[in-house]
């Protein structure tokens, strides 16, 4: 089993609820965002790009690639980083020495680094007293390493998971299940009759900076629609 | 003796601010400097690469000793075995304030990942430690012998003189020699740490390692020369002016080939005229042009100036061409940083808008009144916190150096 994304950007119309369902799912701490959209091209989302009077506003969410070939697996010093048998790039919350070589090394943004205590760093900001809000139980994979936990320790990096504390109940990641477009498709690359596997044959998607050699396992349909 | 005590006092001192530094960002987080997601390495990894530099002198002034004949540097093989240890000290300490759970770098031992460069960096700074570390000890032994002192050396009370002394000439030069690959590689690997990353087109040049061992054989000696400098004193200048003349000479040389790396590397990124090279080169040149003109210049000045007779025939020439090298080569460490982290792997070029190249946002990881969540860029200048905390290895230095220099003869008279 290969567990892969198929993105159809067709579909997506840039709203950001797959960005805020992943955000309040996974308990991302303030200023931290697992998953991005933006318009390419322009300096704010959701504004148009273009010339000669031809304008064009596509959108591009953009989470972990979950590379067959991960350069921040690679570096990671202390194995913190690691592929799980579903090919799933994770990290170890207990094992992470916090030194950030995956930051350098990831070509996609998407690590983030826990620069202060995530509780604290709400306090400062301002959320609610007590509010708190996600996945709220810790999650081990069958190794018992932790890879997912509410609140992270500080000096750790985090990013996507695949929610992975719903896909190993069989549940679909919260971006799939939260974009009102259908944009997202999520299933087994290995399986030949999968729905992703199907587009991916169809469709001839992109993936983003292939020729870095990443291999991402997350494939994007380009938009079709044409501007004449 | 006076002098010395009031350097190493200030020395404590810098060490002591750099570790309540230290604890205050331990007990806050990294949030206390100025790094964030979008430029996760900063100022520290910076001195670290500073310090890795400095620390190849050592074992390029002995083994060239044994390698090359060069008599006349034998009096400093002491004095740079020293310097080589107290950096490769200073490196090693700089490393762990940047880690954000320094509580589990244990984790690299116990679950090594023989594929991070990182990985191949601990064994071969922690080798080189512990070789600069030999190379003093077994220099010192004939010393400690006459004058019935040091350390770990009660097995030589055993021995004659004339035993210790050769078993000191016979190791000194095994170590040196075993030493100088390590040396070599100790700049390899961390430049490979940067080079490797396909990601950042600024780091992933295959010049970058021959680059910095070329830089660490310029200041590396020119440290090992001002420390020679100042153990010596203006008063015996003379005396060993040949040898500093013949460290003047080897720091021009490996200048020359360091500038020689640096405009093929710069002719390569810039040739093809691709967006992300036009970006580098725009960033060095335009963007972070004083800091790369520092880079650049000071270090031509001090290549130039050793090669004049003005610039090695006296004292104070030697070490101020020395230290305008240091200026240079701690900018040329800050400049991996900023067009690395400043020029975003994930650019698109759009071209139905006629776009070539755009960066799609980072978060910083930060939520803060008046500064974007998202952003393309990240005006990085290190916080007061991080000054503070960078203060270590300089502080361990000096330190070591003049304790070892105050405790021990490290210039033997002829």
């Amino acid at each position: 089993m290969r567990l892969g994304m198929v993105i159809d950007l067709d579909r997506c119309i840039g709203c950001r609820s797959c960005a805020v369902a992943c955000k309040s799912h996974n308990a991302q701490p303030p200023g931290t965002w697992w998953n991005r959209v933006f318009t390419p091209g322009a300096s704010f989302h959701q504004a148009a790009v273009g010339k000669d009077g031809a304008l064009q506003m596509e959108s591009l969410p953009v989470s972990c690639q979950m590379c067959d070939n991960p350069a921040c697996q690679k570096v990671c010093p202390s194995g913190a980083t690691y592929t799980d048998e579903q090919g799933v790039v994770l990290i170890d919350y207990e094992r992470c020495i916090g030194c950030r070589y995956c930051i350098a090394a990831c070509p996609y943004g998407v690590r983030q680094y826990n620069w202060e205590d995530p509780k604290k760093a709400k306090e400062r900001v301002g959320y609610e007293k007590g509010y708190e809000y996600g996945y709220p139980e810790d999650f081990r994979d069958k190794d018992g390493r932790l890879v997912f936990t509410p609140n992270r320790p500080v000096g750790v990096v985090e990013k996507c998971t695949f929610c992975a504390q719903y896909t190993s109940q069989g549940e679909e990641p919260a971006c799939v299940r939260g974009c009102p477009g259908k944009v997202r498709l999520f299933g087994d690359l290995d399986d030949p009759n999968s729905e992703v596997s199907k587009l991916i044959k169809k469709r001839q998607p992109i993936r983003l900076k292939e020729e870095l050699g990443t291999s991402p396992k997350v494939f994007y349909l380009a938009p079709a629609k044409p501007i004449r | 003796m006076k002098k010395s005590n009031l350097i190493l006092g200030l020395a404590g001192v810098l060490i002591l601010i750099s570790l309540i530094a230290w604890g205050y960002q331990i007990n806050k987080g990294l949030i206390v400097t100025n790094m964030r997601n979008p430029f996760s390495w900063g100022l520290y990894i910076a001195t670290f690469a500073f310090f890795v530099g400095v620390a190849a002198g050592g074992l390029i002034i002995s083994s060239s000793v044994y390698l090359f004949n060069i008599e006349k540097l034998k009096p400093f093989t002491r004095i740079a075995s020293l310097s080589a240890f107290a950096s490769i000290l200073g490196a090693g300490a700089m490393i762990f304030p940047d880690m954000g759970r320094v509580d589990r770098v244990w984790n690299i031992f116990v679950y090594p990942n023989f594929k991070s460069p990182l990985v191949w960096d601990v064994v071969v700074i922690s080798a080189y430690l512990l070789i600069t570390f030999l190379s003093v000890y077994v220099q010192l032994l004939p010393d400690w012998k006459k004058e019935g002192r040091g350390f770990l050396n009660g097995w030589t009370k055993s021995h004659p003189q004339e035993y210790v002394e050769a078993f000191s000439k016979k190791w000194s030069k095994r170590v040196a020699l075993v030493g100088l690959p390590v040396a070599i590689l100790i700049h390899t690997v961390t430049a490979l740490i940067f080079a490797t990353q396909e990601s950042r087109g600024w780091w992933n040049t295959a010049v970058l390692p021959p680059d910095f061992v070329s830089v660490a054989i310029a200041s590396g000696t020119a440290f090992v020369l001002v420390i020679a400098l100042l153990a010596v004193g203006k008063d015996q200048f003379e005396q060993y002016k040949e040898a500093f003349q013949r460290m003047a000479l080897i720091v021009a040389g490996a200048l020359v080939v360091h500038f020689f790396f640096v405009s093929v590397d710069l002719l390569i990124h810039g040739w093809w005229g691709s967006p992300e090279g036009k970006e580098v080169l725009s960033l060095i040149f335009s963007h972070y042009g004083f800091l790369y003109g520092t880079e650049l210049l000071l270090p031509a000045f001090t290549m130039v100036f050793f090669l004049t007779k003005k610039g090695k025939n006296s004292f104070n020439a030697l070490i101020i061409g020395s230290l305008l090298l240091f200026i240079g080569v701690f900018a040329h460490r800050l400049m991996l940083m900023y067009p690395a982290f400043n020029s975003i792997p994930l650019t698109l070029a759009i071209p139905g808008a006629g776009i070539e190249s755009w960066a799609y946002p980072v978060a910083i990881g930060q939520l803060q009144e008046g500064v974007p969540v998202f952003v393309s860029s990240w005006a990085y200048t290190p916080s007061l916190v991080e000054y503070a905390v960078a203060l270590l290895p300089f502080g361990l230095l000096v330190f070591v150096v003049t304790l070892a220099l105050k405790m021990y003869n490290y210039v033997p008279q002829k």
